[in-house]
């Protein structure tokens, strides 16, 4: 199984992406050869779908990674190291490449992912994106269509 | 001794802030002790204004990626309320074990990742799997496991597709339930024990601490209230009152405080507590043997007063859970799983539901005109509700941590724990990956 999978906070503007990015293939049916997940913020999910039959997953999420709002790049996660702090205050929070790191010691199998890294404008309670991931909406989701038909990887 | 503290615990990871917790000693004296809750609010209740009431659960489920069982199955219980719809019994028993699934699964991740991690002494549980890699690996199917209950249950765990206003979209098959059943006792139950046996050697552990409140939670004559009951609240001395759900406003009593930009709530006292501690001793009576038994062995008995014992208190409500999960799978196959179609609208008007979600109870209220479209609402989440009762218990912490003579660090530390052991539903947290490339 091929999965697309969408991480974030609803009502956090540009946190949703992912989140918006599902909602959308679901509706328009695009995800005829692979599921497309939405796991907002419980990242210990993720390892309902780390098994023996993943092919291969794509996470969307945005990414604070030094390039303008709007901006999105494609990478695996093993290239980059997480500069997250987490608080520890709340089940609510969370970072997927700890997740990630944490499914790899405890053994879980571990398909090839890509990350739909998107570079966000705003972090704040609102419930739309900002204007410059709006505008290049379409541009993520044929991206992220693209990616988890590719044979490349 | 008289000395100087400064605890400024100030989120900085992500926008808006956390919970902060600040505390200022000088020469020995308390200067300041404050919870602060510097949340944005989101208007969710304009939101659903002018929309269908069959829309109106899909939007507030989104208030909550965590609880958000809990906030669908207040919203169609208020709608319903609202419409004069009454369930079939087999949606009460699928709703009920859908409740059970998402306190199951909270109370896992609660208890085994975030609140363990500091009985254990490590800063998180990621530290833990080099040291600790069986327990993590079982801690991992168990919640594992609670998503996969709640996915045959609802559709999906995480905003569920098959609960709507008079009862469920699709139901589960015969063979999944029996599955369900089978997991539950040959995969989930032997992994449960192992945990447990884990959390008794460490019961020792919680802080000792006490502070007497008022304690709010459903409860139901028929069963431990979760998924239905009316408001119970018991205070300090076992005396109890019950209120009419639909007089919630007159025992929630929400209030603006400086210190904070959500709203706190009292009743009877300065405060109360919602949560696992408060359903334990509210409803212990009617708690599964099983889970009797597992409270006895880690200490715990009606009236607790010591709110860090929250997470046993969830740890005796997970075997409940489980227990009951298998009697509400016992008597849906029993009385034969069927298709039914969705109850209609017999009026439109206002009407309340409340559930108990992990962190306390919750409370929805709408109203529908005559076309059935929403034009006001009203939800009050339990986090919000046990704003006060932390800061009252800082307050009274706070001093005796001084008394003992705790470090900074101790003190903050013992701070952050009990924040920790609310799990506050922080709504604004992120989920954002921060990268620097490596490679």
């Amino acid at each position: 199984m091929r999965y697309i999978i969408g991480i974030g906070n609803y009502s956090m503007a540009d946190d949703s992406i992912g989140l918006r990015l599902i909602e959308t293939i679901a509706d328009r049916g695009m995800n005829t050869d692979f599921e497309a997940i939405d796991l907002s913020d419980n990242g210990l999910n993720l390892f309902n779908y780390l098994s023996e039959s993943t092919e291969k997953m794509l996470w969307v999420d945005c990414v604070k990674m030094g390039k303008r709002p709007g901006e999105f790049t494609v990478f695996s996660p093993e290239l980059t190291e997480s500069q997250k702090v987490l608080t520890q205050m709340t089940t609510h929070e969370g970072d997927m490449l700890k997740i990630l790191t944490m499914a790899r010691q405890a053994g879980y199998p571990i398909p090839p992912i890509r990350i739909l890294g998107i570079e966000p404008e705003k972090l704040e309670p609102v419930f739309e994106l900002s204007p410059i991931l709006q505008s290049r909406f379409e541009e993520y989701l044929g991206e992220a269509i693209r990616q988890i038909r590719s044979t490349d990887w | 001794m008289a000395k100087d503290i400064n605890i400024n615990v100030h989120h900085v990871t992500r926008v808006e802030g956390h919970g902060n917790i600040l505390v200022n000693v000088s020469k020995g004296t308390i200067e300041k002790i404050e919870w602060q809750v510097p949340e944005a609010p989101r208007f969710f209740e304009a939101m659903i204004r002018g929309r269908h009431y069959s829309e109106v659960a899909r939007i507030v489920s989104r208030i909550c990626g965590i609880c958000s069982v809990g906030h669908t199955l207040a919203s169609v219980k208020a709608s319903e309320d609202a419409l004069g719809i009454q369930i079939s019994e087999q949606s009460f028993k699928l709703r009920s074990l859908l409740k059970h699934a998402e306190n199951y699964d909270s109370h896992i991740v609660h208890v085994l990742f975030l609140a363990a991690p500091d009985l254990l002494g490590a800063p998180s549980v990621f530290p833990l799997v080099p040291t600790h890699g069986e327990v993590v690996k079982c801690a991992l199917r168990l919640k594992r496991f609670g998503h996969e209950w709640g996915s045959i249950i609802g559709g999906r765990t995480t905003h569920p597709t098959r609960v709507v206003p008079g009862g469920f979209t699709d139901v589960p098959t015969e063979q999944e339930l029996r599955t369900l059943r089978k997991r539950i006792t040959d995969e989930m139950l032997p992994d449960l024990n192992t945990a447990l046996e884990v959390l008794l050697s460490l019961a020792g552990k919680f802080p000792k601490f006490e502070r007497q409140t008022e304690y709010m939670a459903l409860h139901s004559d028929k069963e431990y209230g979760l998924y239905d009951g009316v408001i119970q609240t018991v205070m300090p001395d076992g005396t109890k009152e019950k209120y009419k759900v639909s007089d919630y406003r007159k025992c929630t009593n929400e209030y603006v405080d400086r210190r904070s930009t959500a709203k706190w709530a009292k009743n009877k006292m300065g405060s109360y507590m919602a949560g696992a501690l408060a359903r334990v001793n509210n409803n212990f009576d009617q708690l599964h043997p099983e889970a009797k038994k597992v409270a006895g062995l880690l200490g715990m008995k009606p009236l607790c007063f010591n709110p860090y014992l929250n997470s046993v208190a969830q740890v005796v409500e997970v075997v409940h859970s489980v227990h009951e999960g298998l009697r509400l799978i016992d008597e849906l196959l029993a009385a034969g799983i069927k298709r039914e179609p969705l109850v209609k609208p017999t009026r439109f008007g206002s009407g309340t539901g409340a559930v108990e979600v992990p962190r306390g109870i919750l409370y929805h209220h709408y109203s529908y005109d005559k076309d059935g479209m929403c034009t006001g609402g009203d939800c009050i989440i339990p986090t919000n509700e046990n704003h006060a009762n932390i800061q009252h218990d800082f307050e009274k912490l706070v001093p005796e941590l001084l008394k003992a003579d705790k470090s900074e660090k101790e003190m903050e530390l013992a701070l952050e724990m009990l924040v920790r052991a609310y799990d506050p539903c922080i709504s604004c947290s992120t989920h954002y990956l921060d990268v620097k490339f490596t490679r």
